[in-house]
């Protein structure tokens, strides 16, 4: 392999960004494979149906097994989209460097989503699961559990973003917010698609 | 390591932290996990209730011995420090330049490779050395099966302990081969290679390889506890009644999934973002592609398989029935779960260790590498069928017969990019002026075993055959062929190929000679052996068999013991080259890659001004050497 040498011992922000925002997306893609792969999980159960328990009916002994409203999660979808506007806002603030608006909406992105985690916890501590409720009960737990490692995620990155913004960090270069903005988009789509699922019942 | 021009003032707040950094290393992680996961473990029998009556098939214990797991995990990886980087950025205070050097091993000698260091060589050496480990547990484990399988009526393990020795092997072998090539070569040898300085992030570098080393705990902890009895595969339901010994499983399986997904992401960005100015596209390496394919394979087909662990975990310890069809789960959803990963990881082990090969064998030739977009293409097209053909291994599960023939088509499709990689090899191959050293010898050694791994698999892929062959030894010879004789085999190659950069010392060419014929000739003792008791009619995973099984099983046993034999030839041969080898010149091969371009050892950052590329890595002369 012929070479010729040039000289780079510093990266440019813009560099780093590019490269920071293509790992994101990359780690993106296993996640979003793991989200659609518990959609999958949710028709593949409810299609099969198997032993009709799904939603089991009303026997001499039990009554039948009602489903959950999908009120919840779409709400909890709500919150993540209002999070996700006010991230974008955030992210226009840097954009023109106005700090006390990046700062204003990266806070108000955290409180969403905190309040998102809270709501979300209380809907699945409210549901009375038991075993041999069928298979529709565990695919609930299952994607509301998985909103909530993702509204956990989302705090932690939140709460960092509010941070540095408040420390004035993105003075300089602004592709930290934006690839936070990524993961703001990602969250309010998956939260969104677990909504969806509920939907059918 | 890479440093941006922003943010000059982060060193100025980070000064405090720098003692706990320097503080933090494995042996404060392996403290830190037990003391994590004993303390939970003794909240968890204080404060968890007791199972309910509707606890049929999950109970406390379950939930306890997970939990521990977690605590262990959580532990571990707060000890070895693989959290500072994370709270720091969310602290606003960046890790400075110092600090990252730090990081990186600067000046720290010895005690980098026991530390969170992002230095991508430190990282692949001890991924080298990590996976030398899992391969020496797992050989351990196969010798013990096949002693045990000297006797007809089962030998002196105790079956239970023979299912759990069984399943342990399994998933340690496929988990050894899977880090086997990307993890100390994707690591070491690939940056370089593509002329960067390190990873994209060396960060999550680092935490990919520590995810392995936590994992390994639960597995070894399992097999205290009652191990796999359920095989490699754990299918579900039988995998949610096993003993406590499955939740290692399940938690080695969770840990290890993340470390794939962040090495995934880690490796195709740096590739895609960090190749060195001019190297295009078809001036990269063919070795580059075989890593990114195995690894971008690996992305989104692992998530599959943690979310299976994830849900027979909550089948265990919380009673959903995602898998229990009393209450409304399938096995099938299990099965097609786990092989969404299954049959794409056989090319995420297998095309890595090929294109290694395939990037050997223009040097040992002294040929151009025989149509480089012929290589290209099959190892694409290997990897985009190898989504499309996993319910093959379900034929004979009842699932979606319809299936079966789409199925049976496209796994036979498989073949064709996989004859245009044998192509290659054989057009570089020919008329080539062979340099005829163990490496060029792995070359011939793969095209041997592929070829006969290849074609069983055909018999295989054919709904009829494999309605006779399924559950067979022949299926367990099948894939030895394809994972051990083609896979381990380029790694093997590899490490011979590549140690004279990764060390600065030459491999001892005679004992590697010795470990390689040992070892090919032991493999095909012990698989043709296989071979004829599986097509004979010996099931797989059982620890007696019929007396008319038994001249092949102690043929298949004495090939195995030549392997083993073989194997820790060649671990001395590791030790001793490292420690008293020969020194190696900067490019004892006289290769055209990067990676010889620069001097030994190599310096922290590999260059101290980054190469432009001018034209691709096979202009090879037959009057060269």
């Amino acid at each position: 392999m012929s070479t010729h040498t040039t000289n780079h011992h510093v990266e440019h922000p813009d560099v780093v960004g590019s490269r920071n925002r293509l790992g994101v997306i990359l780690i993106l893609v296993a996640d979003i494979a793991f989200a659609l792969s518990v959609l999958f999980v949710y028709f593949y159960l409810k299609g099969q149906n198997v032993n009709d328990m799904w939603l089991p009916k009303a026997t001499e002994d039990t009554a039948a097994v009602l489903p959950l409203s999908s009120s919840g999660a779409w709400i909890v979808t709500a919150l993540a989209g209002v999070g996700l506007l006010s991230h974008g806002s955030a992210l226009r603030a840097a954009k023109a460097k106005q700090n006390s608006q990046l700062v204003l909406g990266s806070i108000v992105a955290l409180v969403l989503s905190i309040g998102a985690i809270a709501y979300q916890l209380n809907l699945i501590f409210s549901v009375n699961f038991v075993m041999g409720m069928g298979s529709y009960y565990s695919c609930y737990m299952l994607i509301a559990w998985l909103n909530v490692v993702h509204l956990a995620l989302t705090v932690f990155i939140a709460l960092g973003n509010w941070n540095r913004a408040r420390l004035n960090l993105y003075a300089k270069d602004h592709w930290q917010v934006a690839i936070v903005n990524v993961w703001w988009i990602w969250m309010f789509v998956s939260s969104g698609l677990g909504a969806f699922a509920l939907t059918f019942t | 390591m890479t440093t941006t021009l922003n943010r000059p003032s982060a060193s100025a707040h980070s000064a405090p932290k720098r003692a706990l950094i320097e503080r933090l290393n494995i042996f404060t992680a392996l403290a830190l996990g037990v003391i994590s996961a004993v303390v939970v473990w003794r909240l968890a029998l204080q404060f968890l209730p007791q199972d309910s009556e509707e606890a049929i098939f999950f109970n406390r214990e379950d939930k306890i011995t997970l939990l521990s797991m977690i605590a262990w995990f959580i532990g571990f990886m707060v000890g070895i420090g693989a959290l500072i980087g994370p709270f720091r950025w969310v602290m606003g205070k960046d890790l400075s330049h110092d600090e990252n050097m730090f990081y990186a091993g600067k000046d720290l000698g010895v005690k980098r490779y026991f530390r969170y260091t992002t230095d991508h060589k430190v990282v692949g050496i001890q991924y080298l050395v990590v996976t030398v480990v899992i391969f020496f547990i797992g050989g351990v484990l196969a010798m013990l099966i096949r002693t045990n399988l000297g006797n007809p009526e089962g030998g002196w393990i105790h079956p239970q302990a023979y299912n759990a020795i069984v399943g342990t092997h399994g998933i340690v072998m496929i988990v050894a081969t899977i880090i086997m090539v990307t993890g100390p070569f994707g690591n070491f040898i690939m940056p370089i290679m593509i002329g960067a300085r390190d990873m994209a992030f060396p960060r999550l570098n680092a935490l990919s390889l520590w995810l392995i080393v936590a994992a390994a705990a639960p597995i070894l902890w399992g097999l205290a506890i009652g191990g796999i009895s359920t095989g490699w595969t754990a299918y579900n339901p039988l995998a949610s009644q096993a003993p406590l010994g499955q939740n290692g499983y399940i938690m080695f399986i969770c840990i290890f999934a993340i470390s794939t997904m962040v090495a995934g992401a880690n490796i195709t960005t740096t590739v895609i973002r960090m190749r060195a100015k001019g190297m295009t596209w078809n001036r990269t390496p063919i070795f580059i592609y075989g890593v990114v394919a195995s690894v971008a394979l690996a992305l989104p087909a692992f998530p599959v398989f943690f979310l299976s662990q994830i849900m027979s975990a909550m089948d265990r310890a919380i009673g959903t029935s995602f898998y229990d069809a009393q209450h409304g789960g399938s096995g099938w959803l299990y099965e097609n779960l786990f092989w969404l990963m299954g049959h794409p990881e056989v090319y995420v082990i297998l095309i890595p260790a090929v294109a290694a090969l395939m990037e050997m064998a223009p040097v040992f030739t002294r040929n151009p590498l025989f149509s480089f977009n012929l290589a290209v293409i099959g190892i694409a097209g290997i990897s985009g069928l190898s989504a499309l053909v996993w319910a093959h291994h379900m034929y004979m599960s009842g699932w979606a017969p319809l299936l079966n023939i789409p199925f049976m088509l496209t796994t036979e499709l498989i073949s064709i990019p996989t004859g245009m990689l044998f192509l290659v090899l054989i057009g570089t191959l020919w008329r080539g002026r062979l340099w005829v050293t163990m490496p060029m010898a792995s070359v011939f050694a793969l095209l041997w075993n592929f070829m006969i791994g290849g074609v069983t698999g055909i018999y295989l892929s054919d709904i009829p055959a494999d309605a006779f062959l399924h559950g067979s030894m022949y299926v367990t010879a099948h894939f030895h062929y394809t994972l051990m004789g083609a896979g381990l085999t380029g790694a093997i190659a590899a490490l011979v190929f590549w140690f004279p950069k990764m060390t600065g010392r030459i491999f001892d060419a005679k004992l590697s000679w010795i470990s390689f014929w040992m070892v090919q000739i032991g493999f095909q003792i012990a698989f043709i052996g296989m071979f004829l008791v599986g097509l004979a009619g010996q099931p797989r995973r059982v620890e007696g068999y019929a007396e008319t099984f038994n001249t092949g099983n102690m043929v298949t046993t004495g090939g195995a013991y030549l392997i083993m034999a073989g194997m820790l030839v060649l671990l001395y041969a590791l030790i001793h080259s490292w420690m008293n080898g020969e020194k190696a010149s900067m490019n004892p091969w006289h290769s055209k890659t990067l990676e010889w371009t620069v001097a030994n050892p190599i310096p922290l950052e590999n260059f101290d001004v980054l190469p432009t590329v001018t034209t691709d890595a096979y202009g090879y002369g037959k009057e060269i050497r």
